[in-house]
């Protein structure tokens, strides 16, 4: 026991000794993570996948803009901002804000917009109550006026779902503003409109008392909805969270970071070996299996620390930058048992690499590509779920696409030990085949070597 | 192995020692008989591919031997390697050293392996730099040390669990001479309580170092003996290395 403990020292030294080592391990993974979640952020914010930022100017300061404002406020998918860095924003700067790509549009509401829109809504309540009177005079000369524009800025790069989406939205919002206002306006109208008509039916009988029921007619309009769109997503079994950039960067760019130890883990054996301390290790009462499970513990030790820090990025750092913070479900051995196979699978093929490549630029070469493309097969770059038929059939022979799903299912799907058991004994199987392919390759070479 | 730590009598003995390497007809070995008493400097010398390393990793049991048999303090070497290694040093001719280690956290890992702990251990390790010339340097790290000094703290490693053999693969190379005349000096002390066996192309050291000297060539003894008693067996040469050339030719070997 005193000897394992004393290559795992050895091992944890010597790895914070190198800082090439390091900045691979640590550094690396934590970059990646960071810059790809909020590149994939702002990719998803400009296809509406994520909240849209609307600069809000209201010039006007009437009723119109009050109720957009609130109106608006309360979708799920726009937040209002009014002010850029704490200060006013004039229409020129909103436009260079939006075309800078900063805002992903902004809506102005000119000066006068209430007045104008009241005068056509009653101009044009007007003219349909006139409509409908024998006597009524359509003032065709109303409806030739053009009506009150508010103005809304794109951002150019904006997609065009989201553009559509957007406007859709605004002209949801003006037909509810213009609806309500025409029922006030037709509220107020009508007793006039029909205090005249029935003045003129009724003739030499029309009375004081008439006058009264007609003129204290009032509508009370209902404002509960008449019809409801539910949405509901397609699925089977359980529901399950949507899964977000932050959700899938960060499990992903932890395995991919883990994966890279096979580096340094490869480097450390191969340095050994050409250095001539493996010759020295092995005439020690030292077995090749405390040597190596030495290094094993080691680098799984250093694959939990790399977790715990991606995961608190995930929690507070990428929260600061306006990405969602990370769901990390509630099954925290799930998470340990996930964490401590994939270290062991990344273990195992970094020893396998540093028992067959015969140099270190040889191991570092092949060890990075390989480890680039399992990632991309696995759904660390690109999830699964959108690559082609045939390379969905390939990636589930990537390790981290193992260990991506076990994630996931923790993650999003509120899976426990029991539902991510299948991905980890594969990793673990992976771990335990790789080290045995090693340790044949190394007692192949040394075949006379006394073991 | 007696009172005093020494292994009674022969300390280690090779018999009919034969090496083939796979693909190779020729045996790197061929029946090499050894015996080797508590306390010899036991030099091994020969050309390039006389054998000396093979026979040295047979014998420190990293090489399982084709035939013949391997005894370390009457311990059998070949049958049971793990008991050997903990009566042997090796100081390979490699510095197999960890570089951005210091010398002492090198010395206290190799310490540990060999079963040593707390205040025994850090005894050791101060007892080792001082013996090697290492003791202001203890806490610097290799890959700052010159080629003397690695080759001093290399074989400060072999010697940190007091071994009772010592295999010495050539640990003068490439040094200054100030640090192989240190090497060589302290070398000298040690024969009270460690057996030695001394491979080095360096004529010179052999003579001023060694109780016994073998001279191997493909993988056979061509001669052997006290250095003095070999120089009196050819009155023509008037040194080792003389003898040497003598015995194995100005061929060059690769």
């Amino acid at each position: 026991m005193l000897k394992l403990w004393s290559c795992v020292r050895k091992e944890l030294l010597l790895l914070c000794r190198d800082r090439v080592g390091l900045l691979v391990i640590f550094l690396m993974p934590v970059v990646l993570v960071i810059v790809v979640t909020l590149v994939q952020e702002n990719v998803l914010r400009s296809m509406g996948e994520t909240k849209t930022q609307v600069l809000f100017l209201d010039r006007d300061s009437g009723v119109v803009g009050r109720q957009m404002e609130e109106i608006i406020r309360k979708s799920d998918a726009v937040t209002i901002v009014k002010e850029i860095a704490g200060k006013q924003i004039d229409v020129e700067a909103a436009k260079l804000a939006v075309a800078k790509g900063d805002f992903q549009c902004a809506v102005v509401i000119p000066e006068g917009t209430t007045k104008a829109f009241m005068k056509k809504t009653r101009e044009a309540v007007e003219n349909s109550l006139a409509a409908s009177s024998a006597k009524g005079k359509v003032r065709k000369d109303r409806l030739q006026e053009p009506a009150p524009r508010f103005l809304i800025y794109f951002d150019p790069a904006l997609s065009e779902t989201l553009r559509l989406g957007l406007t859709s939205l605004f002209e949801k919002v003006i037909m509810g503003i213009e609806m309500k206002e025409k029922m006030r306006v037709f509220s107020e109208l009508l007793p006039v409109h029909l205090e005249a008509a029935a003045k003129e039916a009724m003739g030499p009988l029309w009375s004081e008392e008439n006058r009264k029921m007609v003129s204290g007619a009032r509508i009370e309009w209902d404002n509960a909805p008449i019809m409801v769109v539910e949405e509901k997503a397609a699925q089977y079994g359980a529901p399950v969270l949507r899964p977000n950039t932050v959700q899938q960067n960060v499990p992903a760019w932890t395995l991919f970071g883990m994966f890279f130890i096979v580096v340094p883990l490869a480097g450390s054996l191969i340095g050994e070996r050409q250095t001539g301390m493996l010759t020295r290790l092995f005439v020690m009462p030292l077995s090749y299996l405390t040597m190596i499970s030495g290094k094993i513990i080691s680098y799984v030790i250093i694959c939990v620390v790399q977790f715990a820090l991606i995961m608190a990025i995930g929690r507070f750092v990428l929260p600061i930058f306006g990405a969602p913070v990370l769901n990390v479900g509630s099954a925290p051995a799930a998470l340990i048992l996930i964490t401590v196979s994939a270290g062991l699978a990344a273990s195992g093929y970094g020893i396998l690499l540093g028992t067959v490549a015969r140099t270190y630029e040889q191991a570092s070469m092949f060890g990075a590509v390989s480890v680039v493309i399992f990632a991309a097969l696995g759904g660390i770059m690109v999830p699964v779920y959108v690559m082609p038929k045939v390379m969905q059939s390939i990636s589930v022979f990537s390790p981290l696409s193992w260990g991506l799903r076990a994630f996931q299912e923790v993650f999003v799907r509120g899976g426990t030990v029991r539902s991510v058991l299948p991905d980890t004994t594969l990793m673990l199987l992976f771990f335990v085949t790789t080290t045995l392919i090693a340790w044949f390759y190394m007692s192949q070479r040394g075949r006379t070597r006394i073991q | 192995m007696n009172g005093t730590g020494l292994c009674r009598g022969e300390t280690l003995t090779t018999d009919h020692l034969v090496k083939v390497y796979r693909g190779v007809d020729r045996p790197a070995l061929n029946e090499l008989t050894l015996s080797i008493g508590e306390g010899q400097i036991f030099g091994l010398l020969g050309p390039n591919g006389a054998g000396k390393t093979t026979a040295i990793s047979v014998m420190n049991t990293f090489l399982r031997p084709t035939s013949g048999g391997v005894t370390v303090c009457g311990i059998d070497a070949v049958k049971y390697p793990r008991r050997a290694r903990k009566l042997i040093g090796y100081v390979p001719q490699d510095i197999a050293l960890y570089p951005d280690l210091s010398a002492r956290e090198n010395l206290r890992f190799f310490g540990r392996i060999y079963g040593l702990r707390g205040k025994g251990l850090e005894r050791r390790i101060n007892e080792c730099a001082e013996f090697v010339g290492l003791e202001r340097n203890l806490d610097q790290r290799i890959f700052t040390f010159s080629g003397g000094m690695k080759r001093r703290a290399n074989l400060a490693a072999g010697l940190i669990h007091e071994p009772k053999v010592l295999f010495l693969d050539e640990p003068t190379v490439g040094i200054d001479p100030q640090s192989r005349n240190l090497i060589l000096e302290r070398l000298a002390t040690l024969k009270d309580k460690t057996t030695m066996v001394y491979t080095t192309h360096y004529m010179r050291e052999a003579e001023l170092l060694c109780s016994y000297v073998v001279i191997m060539d493909a993988g056979e003894i061509i001669a052997e003996g006290a250095p003095e008693d070999l120089l009196r067996r050819d009155p023509s040469c008037t040194n080792l290395e003389e003898l040497f050339i003598a015995l194995t030719g100005k061929q060059l070997r690769d």
